[in-house]
């Protein structure tokens, strides 16, 4: 049997939502107010038939009362409660964190894989799973979930910000997004579960990782100093992915909120300004309890829904393993379109399907790639360490699985880096290469500053370098040659390719560890760590020149970052190319001119066209003769050159020995004269079949290899 | 275009090395890095670590079948993977049996020992897949489309065969047969392993000239010297490849397989045009040995040699310059 929470909290919350007193309970039940007193202090529990009168007065069966798993639905029902607008007339047209980025389920990918890594529980050592799963939902399972979002509630709120969407972004999208819906009849949903992490814990309002989320803007709460994230920006990118502006969230918590751990449930809505009814709302909107305790019982609450809502809502979890459902209704992928090479240009218009921001599959596609190149590294293990994340992405269409649930394997998508970082964990790195495979490790020094703008160095962190050959299997991200590099989160910050290597040099890939990445033993490594968190922008795509790095180190603190980066790139061009050798005898000028390479043929001379062979197919024939159909394709020009198609046998060194025609005959555009192929002006294309003489072959046919040329003039 | 009498593999087999090791006389390994070797180039220069006493290089290699090499219905049976090394100069073939990574993988790996005294330069490399078809034995299947490149002195993995460069003072030089060439600035030699350009240090300055980094009049100068001298070069390595050829009887001329080969492959479309190198090599043996056109070829040879040494840009380079120092000095 599920264990609930105790009894007292539960009933104290029961008595808020039903808006009764202690008192008015005690009388119901006609017992004193100080025995309905000592139940909710927990000094006492109530006898087996007071639970059931309890549960009368309560309006509920004695099962809830008995296990508490979910609260009573006496009170007030779930619903949307939309922020009023300002009393002094300001009007908020959208959401500035979530400006920040486009509707790109590659950023999203990063961001909140980036949050899952941050709030992993690290006691137990075990990686933190997140899943990606995309639905789509058309007809009756669309129905229902509009209706368990109580979509008639939301949909005026939605027009007004239709009617005003000519003039600002965020209405626009919103409106293609309900368009969409309505025109298609479907609407995709985008669920980011995680397991084994935190969880939304905290208060609804106070201080916590649920109100931060949940509440408040460009905040960040991280567990750690070496997270990620640091700006708060990433939560807006759930909302900026949904077309609609929704997100619903369902969380298990690690520790207990209320109580209870399972199936906190919260959304959120991000609109702009609006005036509906004559009322305007001032934008964001929660999906909840109404709190009792909030002025005029109207403010939404995260509620702790039972399991027929959770799934109601395509918010259920697969276990009680803490961690949160994010569920982006109206998921978008405006990036995808981005990709589309000049290629394929023909296709346009082909497919309707084509240009579709909605597209289930490529949206996953999209995501296994995007989250192989940022987190391979987080989900790759080695010797004693256990990777840090898991991830697995899936697509369905009303609850059908179309694309099965696919593990992100690091080996497959990044192989050399991953290879490289394996080694690194196992300890089987070398000094230099010198067979393929191998991984070479270095250390490189970063000089971290002194903070405070002081001039001098706190100290020398070695950050690790990695180089091993390029598998050269996947090229999707950008090539070879190129230098990714991490911290502590093991999430990839910057990738760079490294310049001024000689021509020849084998493809590498290479992996730069620095701060806690590059070990705990490493000097200065948490330094290091803060150092370049600070040096990180919102994109988490390079380290540099940030404000934060000026203002708690000094202005020219980002050189340090330079000259670790040309450090690295020393250390790379030392161990993959060879060392420059003092200049051989006459100087590389006159090596260069003396060197043979192919160059572009020179122009032909304006003359007869030579025709050349195209297509040959041959056989052996009955008598051992080889038999040809072959088939000659002619440059344009007014006079053609006749051709005379030599059969040689293929030998390994020395001439070919040469055979004779026993027939040689004309199919088109050609006409055959004493061994010679003559063609009318104009012709384009030619076959023409043949077969040697058996009598001037030097061995059994079935023996040979046939080589088969045209040749101009007599054919010698 | 090549048919076979029996089901082959349309596509090739791709062949990396994956390691390279020397055997000196002394009996120790020298496992050299993995820049002696280019997959780019796909190159081998087995001088790159400065040994002059190496007796054997081991290669190690990784070859992949094409798809369909393991198809239960194929026509082959017994499959074996060979690497094959070839030199055209010393006619060595050595061929070592490859093994197969996993039962069933397209995956095959091993390596070949190439023995220092067996060749002269440059050996070719390539890998064979062979089966039993239709009853006949050691039938090859699909080979390697680009042979790689080993080079037993070059101590630089590149494809391109770069021509020696030596300098010496002809009048003092120990070579003494460079003594009657005194009062050139340089001479070409054709019958050494590779062509050699030998410059006379006893023209003063002309080191200096050739070495310098400078920009301004100075290099364009030097890159017309070089213009020049490779105009030379060029020309006489190409009568030095054509003047040698070896005739099959009834058959014409053989293409060489050594740096002549690579000269005249490199040469010839701009000496005969618009056809074939084969065709091309047929003409000019003919016009060389027999009654007439020889010299009209002159021009053609001349052409390529020009067009090889770049002499139209080193050239303009030169008058530019010229004209602008000119006008600076008026100013």
């Amino acid at each position: 049997m599920e264990t609930g929470e105790e009894f007292g909290p539960w009933l104290a919350r029961q008595l808020k939502l039903a808006g009764k007193t202690q008192a008015e309970l005690a009388d119901e039940l006609n017992l004193t107010r100080a025995a309905v007193s000592a139940w909710i202090t927990g000094r006492s529990t109530p006898r087996p038939t007071v639970m059931m009168d309890i549960a009368k007065a309560l309006g509920t069966d004695v099962g809830t009362v008995h296990t508490r798993t979910t609260d009573t639905q006496a009170g007030l029902p779930v619903t949307w409660y939309h922020r009023p607008g300002y009393h002094d007339g300001g009007r908020d047209l959208g959401n500035a964190a979530a400006f920040a980025f486009d509707a790109d389920v590659q950023v999203l990918a990063r961001e909140t894989c980036q949050n899952s890594l941050d709030e992993r529980l690290t006691e137990n050592g075990r990686p933190v799973r997140v899943r990606y799963t995309l639905h789509e939902l058309t007809g009756e399972a669309l129905d229902a979930f509009r209706e368990a979002i109580l979509w008639n509630d939301l949909f005026p709120h939605y027009s007004a910000v239709s009617e005003a969407a000519g003039n600002q972004k965020v209405g626009r999208v919103v409106d293609a997004g309900v368009r969409d819906m309505y025109e298609k009849g479907r609407l995709v949903l985008l669920r980011v579960d995680d397991y084994n992490a935190s969880g939304l814990i905290g208060d609804d309002y106070a201080d916590g990782k649920f109100a931060a989320v949940v509440r408040r803007q460009l905040e960040s709460l991280k567990s750690g100093p070496g997270a990620g994230g640091s700006y708060g920006l990433g939560k807006a990118t759930l909302w900026a992915t949904s077309a609609l502006g929704l997100v619903l969230i369902n969380s298990t918590l690690s520790v207990p909120h209320e109580g209870r751990t399972e199936r906190r449930v919260i959304g959120r809505l991000e609109l702009p300004w609006r005036e509906v009814d004559g009322e305007p709302y001032a934008g964001p909107a929660w999906f909840g309890r109404p709190d009792p305790d909030s002025p005029g019982a109207m403010v939404a609450r995260s509620w702790w829904a039972d399991e027929e809502t959770v799934a109601r809502l395509h918010l259920n979890r697969e276990s009680d393993e803490p961690g949160t459902s994010f569920l982006i209704v109206g998921a978008h992928d405006v990036a995808s379109l981005e990709g589309k090479s000049d290629a394929d240009d023909e296709s346009v218009g082909d497919e309707e399907g084509d240009e579709d921001t909605r597209d289930i599959r490529k949206m996953h596609g999209r995501l296994v790639e995007a989250l192989g190149r940022d987190f391979w590294a987080a989900m790759t293990g080695g010797g004693s360490r256990l990777p840090l994340l898991e991830v697995s992405v899936r697509a369905l269409q009303n609850g059908k699985e179309v694309v099965p649930e696919k593990q992100v394997d690091p080996s497959a998508e990044q192989p050399s880096r991953t290879r490289a970082l394996r080694a690194h964990y196992e300890g089987t790195t070398v000094d230099r290469l010198t067979e393929s495979g191998q991984v070479a490790a270095r250390s490189v020094p970063l000089k971290l500053p002194l903070s405070g703008g002081a001039h001098g160095t706190l100290g020398t962190h070695q950050a690790v370098l990695l180089v091993t050959e390029a598998e050269g299997d996947r090229d999707a991200d950008g090539g070879k040659n190129q230098v990714h590099s991490l911290r502590g989160n093991r999430m990839t910050v910057k990738r760079a390719g490294v310049q001024r290597l000689p021509i020849g040099t084998n493809p590498f890939q290479a992996v730069l560890l620095v701060g806690e990445a590059a070990g705990e033993t490493a000097p200065f490594a948490k330094e290091a760590e803060e150092f370049l968190r600070a040096a990180e922008p919102p994109e988490h795509d390079r380290w540099g020149q940030t404000e934060e790095l000026t203002l708690r180190w000094s202005p020219s603190a980002y050189r340090r970052i330079n000259a670790l980066t040309a450090e690295v790139n020393n250390a790379v061009r030392e161990l993959v190319a060879r060392p420059k050798r003092s200049s051989r005898e006459g100087g590389e000028a006159v090596r260069k001119a003396l060197t043979v390479r192919t160059r572009p043929k020179a122009k032909a001379p304006a003359g007869p066209v030579v025709p050349v062979l195209d297509k040959l197919d041959a056989t052996v024939g009955d008598d051992g003769e080889w038999r040809i159909t072959a088939e000659v394709s002619i440059p344009r020009g007014d006079e053609i050159v006749p051709m005379v198609p030599v059969a040689q046998l293929d030998v390994r060194s020395g001439g070919r020995p040469k055979l004779d025609w026993a027939e040689l005959v004309a199919v088109e555009g050609c006409e055959v004269e004493d061994g010679t192929l003559r063609f009318p002006p104009g012709t384009r294309r030619a076959k023409f079949q043949g077969a040697t003489d058996v009598t001037s072959h030097p061995v059994r046919t079935t023996l040979t290899r046939l080589v088969v040329e045209l040749r101009a003039g007599k054919g010698e | 275009m090549k048919i076979y009498p029996y089901k082959r593999l349309n596509r090739p087999i791709t062949l990396r090395v994956t390691s390279v090791s020397l055997k000196l006389s002394d009996g120790t390994r020298d496992q050299l890095e993995t820049t002696a070797y280019s997959t780019q180039q796909q190159a081998v220069a087995l001088g790159i670590a400065g040994h002059t006493d190496w007796v054997s290089a081991t290669i190690g290699l990784s070859a992949t079948l094409p798809p369909g090499a393991n198809a239960p219905d194929a026509a082959w049976s017994d499959l074996c993977v060979l690497a094959v090394l070839t030199d055209g100069e010393t006619n060595v073939r050595t061929s070592a049996e490859l093994t197969r990574d996993a039962p069933d993988g397209r995956d095959w790996s091993g390596s070949v020992e190439l023995l220092r005294d067996d060749h002269m330069g440059r050996a070719s490399l390539a890998v064979y897949a062979v089966g039993t078809v239709d009853g006949v034995r050691g039938r090859s299947i699909a080979e390697t489309d680009r042979s790689w490149l080993v080079d037993t002195a070059s101590d630089e993995p590149v494809r391109g065969l770069q021509l020696d460069v030596q300098t010496a003072s002809f009048k003092r030089s120990s070579r003494e047969w460079l003594q009657a060439y005194a009062d050139a600035p340089w001479i070409v030699d054709v019958s050494a392993r590779v062509p050699t350009v030998f410059v006379n240090t006893d023209v003063e300055g002309v080191m200096g000239l050739l070495d310098s980094n400078g920009s301004g009049v100075e290099s364009k100068v030097r890159d017309l010297l070089i213009a020049q001298m490779a105009t030379d070069v060029w020309t006489a390595v190409f009568h030095g490849a054509i003047g040698d050829l070896e005739v099959e009887p009834g058959a014409g001329p053989v293409f060489p397989t050594d740096w002549q080969g690579e000269v005249l492959r490199e040469m010839l479309p701009d000496v005969v045009p618009g056809v074939h190198v084969e065709e091309a090599l047929r003409q000019v043996h003919r016009r060389r040995t027999g009654d007439s056109g020889w010299v009209e070829l002159q021009t053609r040879i001349h052409y390529a040699a020009v067009r090889r040494a770049d002499a139209t840009k080193a050239l303009a380079y030169v008058i530019r310059s010229l004209e602008q120092m000119n006008r600076e000095s008026e100013t």
